[in-house]
């Protein structure tokens, strides 16, 4: 008996010991296989099919012009993958990401600094764009490459039909939501249209990204620079009081259908009534243009500056970045391809085509982007984001202060009957616990 | 095999005889791992070592490229002291034990009345089963559509029928959960159904008419006749639902996100925020760990109590 189990014991354990090595030998083996080929870059990028195969064309141009071949991976929940593979310390290449996720993978050691000397053509990028780029300790994490600033894209023949102009002003903006809610912009005789669409779930942050504009032009501030290097949160002041207590009283809690149902539980992706016809107004980013001119219709919609609140028009401006990650070993082909992409032939590729464009408004200050792309709707971006955009601070992780904020605005947004002042001073206080974690707030 | 046949010389054929054994069961003990090894290689991988990396990561800050930082048990204490954390166990608690209860409830229901030979119950036990094989996100998906908060919204134009107003079932944070539930239910329920529907064909007939002819009512009959021969079969829909019934992610995730105003937020989407949005691997390892224990707690306990049930 003793003797049977024994041996049985031993073959289990040799089995289990047989196929643990079997399986780092394919593990190993299949990792090394692309990484270890210095001519091969891994390139990640946050893309759906669609622009993904703008990437494509892009990555084809660089490998024909400089024989560097890009393994190239369009990843939609990046953040999720780019945790899994920096636990197996195997990061891309080169990423192209998020310009407000700089610090997060900055405080995690996930990038190389970059010397913007040692990159082609970093003169044809302003010092202010370069400056966007700079972490806390005053080195760059980043070469810029895409920018935008939001703007309201607006139904066109629905404020012809009720007689209205595009609005200037909150309180215009607020005339015209309830004019398109209430007066059947669409003429179908049924009481179904919507003023204006608003993603107000706090899922990865969505209702502080959409909020930050009108933030910004309330004059108010989610955090500010302590003038000591470190940070305060301002979300108790009066400015983000008055803000928030309009968005609330106006378009969360005012008239029926100022704003679309489930707007408070709603996302980017489930917020689509701008596009299916049914809502007047959306504030958002200007890669949807291509998206919205198959439908509802390029005839159908402008694209105007975002209206102006009590401190003036101030909207979101955001972007992309180009990454490298720490500790790949092929510096000068990262840096090859990090000229060709912010090179003027690099940009335009990227901004034009069928596909939805992935650069925006170019960071090569040599182009313009409604030249580039024969459409004077993006000079409107362009101005927005020259004159009167401000980006989220992004030296420090700023992932929790946006997760903090968005679960703030969507309680109050969601109790009506609830205290903003309240409400906000206990952000303000979790902003600074936030901040004091990452050892910017005494 | 060799070790019956071998000619009976005394010493030698001993020896022998004992070597031939021992083979055979090198031999018998070896087989068995090699038709395991496919599956246990699968386990192995995929599930008991990043379970284990999960338990050892908690105890960290994790930074994988600036080294990870031990600290013992402070993660756990961080983000059991979280009123976030404690408010989304709450609500998964109410979410687990109601869905759990619910489903058996409903699954007894479409057991007693889809029982049965005929074919159009078969036609109908398949369709109700349906449910159970589709894909948790588009089943959250769909619910989300029929849950719509006008009246174009399914629900709503049914409630509209019947002259009730329309209710924004997900966007009123009192009837968030509620509504999430109900979906729960309408998943998982047909699967209890198919265990109770076993449970009920071995049920002896005879006893059935011998209660007819005591003149039992029906809720006598299902009370003293149905209800303890298909103990357990509920003992098995118990222990399922014990394992099942915390860990639930996708319906939340797709349907509410968590929100509106973290109403519906429950233990694994907040283990979920922590570590993909607020990159804090190690609280997230930290309160997948205390759910893993809590749930194998309750597995624990519910087995104790089927089998002490089943020894009276």
């Amino acid at each position: 008996m003793g003797v049977r189990q024994r041996s049985r014991r031993l073959t289990a354990m040799l089995t289990v010991a047989g196929l643990t090595f079997g399986t780092a030998a394919c593990g190993s083996g299949s990792d090394s296989a692309g990484s270890s080929d210095p001519n091969t870059l891994e390139v990640w990028t946050r893309s759906n099919p669609d622009p993904a195969a703008t990437y494509e064309r892009v990555f084809a141009a660089f490998t024909e012009k400089t024989g560097i071949k890009i393994d190239y991976q369009p990843v939609i929940n990046f953040d999720q993958q780019l945790q899994s593979r920096a636990s197996t310390k195997d990061l891309p290449d080169v990423m192209i990401n998020d310009t407000a996720l700089m610090g997060s993978y900055q405080g995690q050691g996930l990038l190389k600094p970059i010397d913007p000397d040692s990159i082609a053509g970093h003169d044809q990028i302003t010092d202010k764009t370069w400056s966007s780029t700079v972490g806390l300790d005053g080195r760059h994490y980043g070469i810029p490459y895409s920018r935008q600033a939001q703007a309201l894209m607006i139904r066109k023949d629905w404020l012809t039909k009720l007689g209205l102009k595009a609005p200037t002003t909150w309180q215009e903006m607020l005339g015209v939501a309830k004019a398109f809610a209430t007066r059947d912009p669409d003429g179908n005789g049924k009481d179904d249209t919507y003023g204006m669409v608003v993603p107000g779930s706090a899922q990865n942050g969505y209702v502080a990204w959409w909020g930050s504009s009108f933030l910004w032009s309330g004059g108010a501030q989610i955090i500010e620079p302590d003038g000591d290097g470190g940070y305060r949160p301002t979300m108790d002041s009066a400015a983000a009081v008055r803000t928030v207590t309009w968005m609330k009283d106006n378009l969360f809690c005012g008239d029926n259908a100022v704003i679309q149902p489930s707007a408070i539980t709603a996302i980017t992706g489930t917020a689509t009534n701008f596009q299916d016809g049914n809502a007047g107004m959306y504030l958002t980013g200007p890669y949807n243009i291509a998206t919205y001119d198959a439908t509802p219709g390029k005839d159908k919609y402008e694209v105007v500056p975002f209206p102006a609140g009590a401190a003036g028009s101030t909207v979101l401006a955001d972007g992309e970045n180009i990454y490298f990650g720490a500790r790949t070993g092929k510096t000068k082909q990262e840096q090859a391809l990090a000229a060709f992409l912010i090179s003027p032939e690099g940009q335009k590729i990227a901004m034009t085509g069928e596909n939805q464009p992935v650069v925006r408004i170019p960071v090569n200050s040599t182009l313009d982007a409604a030249q580039v792309r024969d459409d004077p709707r993006w000079s409107v971006v362009q101005k927005a984001y020259e004159d009167a955009s401000q980006q989220f601070p992004n030296a420090p992780d700023f992932a929790p202060i946006k997760q903090d904020t968005a679960d703030a605005l969507n309680a109050i947004f969601t109790y009506c009957g609830s205290d903003v002042r309240a409400g906000l001073k206990e952000l303000n206080d979790t902003l600074a616990g936030d901040l004091k974690d990452q050892d910017l707030y005494s | 095999m060799t070790a019956t046949t071998v000619a009976p010389e005394r010493r030698g054929g001993l020896a022998k005889r004992v070597l031939a054994r021992k083979t055979v069961l090198a031999r018998k003990a070896f087989l068995p791992w090699l038709f395991l090894a496919p599956g246990l290689l699968l386990a192995l991988v995929f599930k008991f070592v990043p379970m284990g990396k999960g338990v050892w990561l908690s105890f960290f800050d994790v930074r994988p490229f600036l080294g990870d930082q031990w600290i013992g048990l402070d993660n756990y204490t961080r983000v059991l002291s979280d009123h976030r954390f404690q408010d989304a166990v709450g609500h998964t608690l109410v979410l687990g034990i109601g869905q759990s209860l619910g489903a058996i409830v409903v699954g007894f229901v479409l057991a007693l009345l889809l029982e049965g030979q005929t074919r159009s119950l078969k036609i109908m036990r398949t369709a109700v089963f349906l449910p159970v094989v589709t894909a948790t996100a588009v089943v959250g998906e769909l619910w989300r559509l029929m849950y719509y908060p006008t009246s174009d919204g399914l629900v709503n134009s049914a409630l509209g029928f019947l002259g009730l107003g329309p209710t924004p079932f997900l966007d009123n944070p009192d009837t968030a959960l509620w509504a999430t539930m109900a979906m729960g239910i309408w998943m998982v329920a047909p699967y209890n159904m198919v265990i109770i529907l076993a449970g009920l064909a071995g049920v002896d007939r005879t006893l059935y008419e011998a209660a007819a002819m005591d003149g039992v009512s029906l809720w006598q009959r299902l009370r003293y006749v149905t209800l303890p021969a298909i103990r357990p079969a509920i003992g098995i829909v118990l222990t399922l639902a014990a394992i099942r019934g915390l860990r639930v992610f996708t319906e939340v995730y797709v349907l509410t996100g968590g929100g509106p105003a973290g109403s519906t937020e429950v233990w694994m989407t907040r283990a979920y925020t922590l570590g993909f949005t607020r990159n804090d691997i190690g609280g997230a390892s930290a309160a997948s760990v205390v759910l893993l224990a809590v749930t194998l707690l309750l597995t624990v306990t519910v087995n104790y109590f089927r089998k002490r049930g089943d020894v009276r």
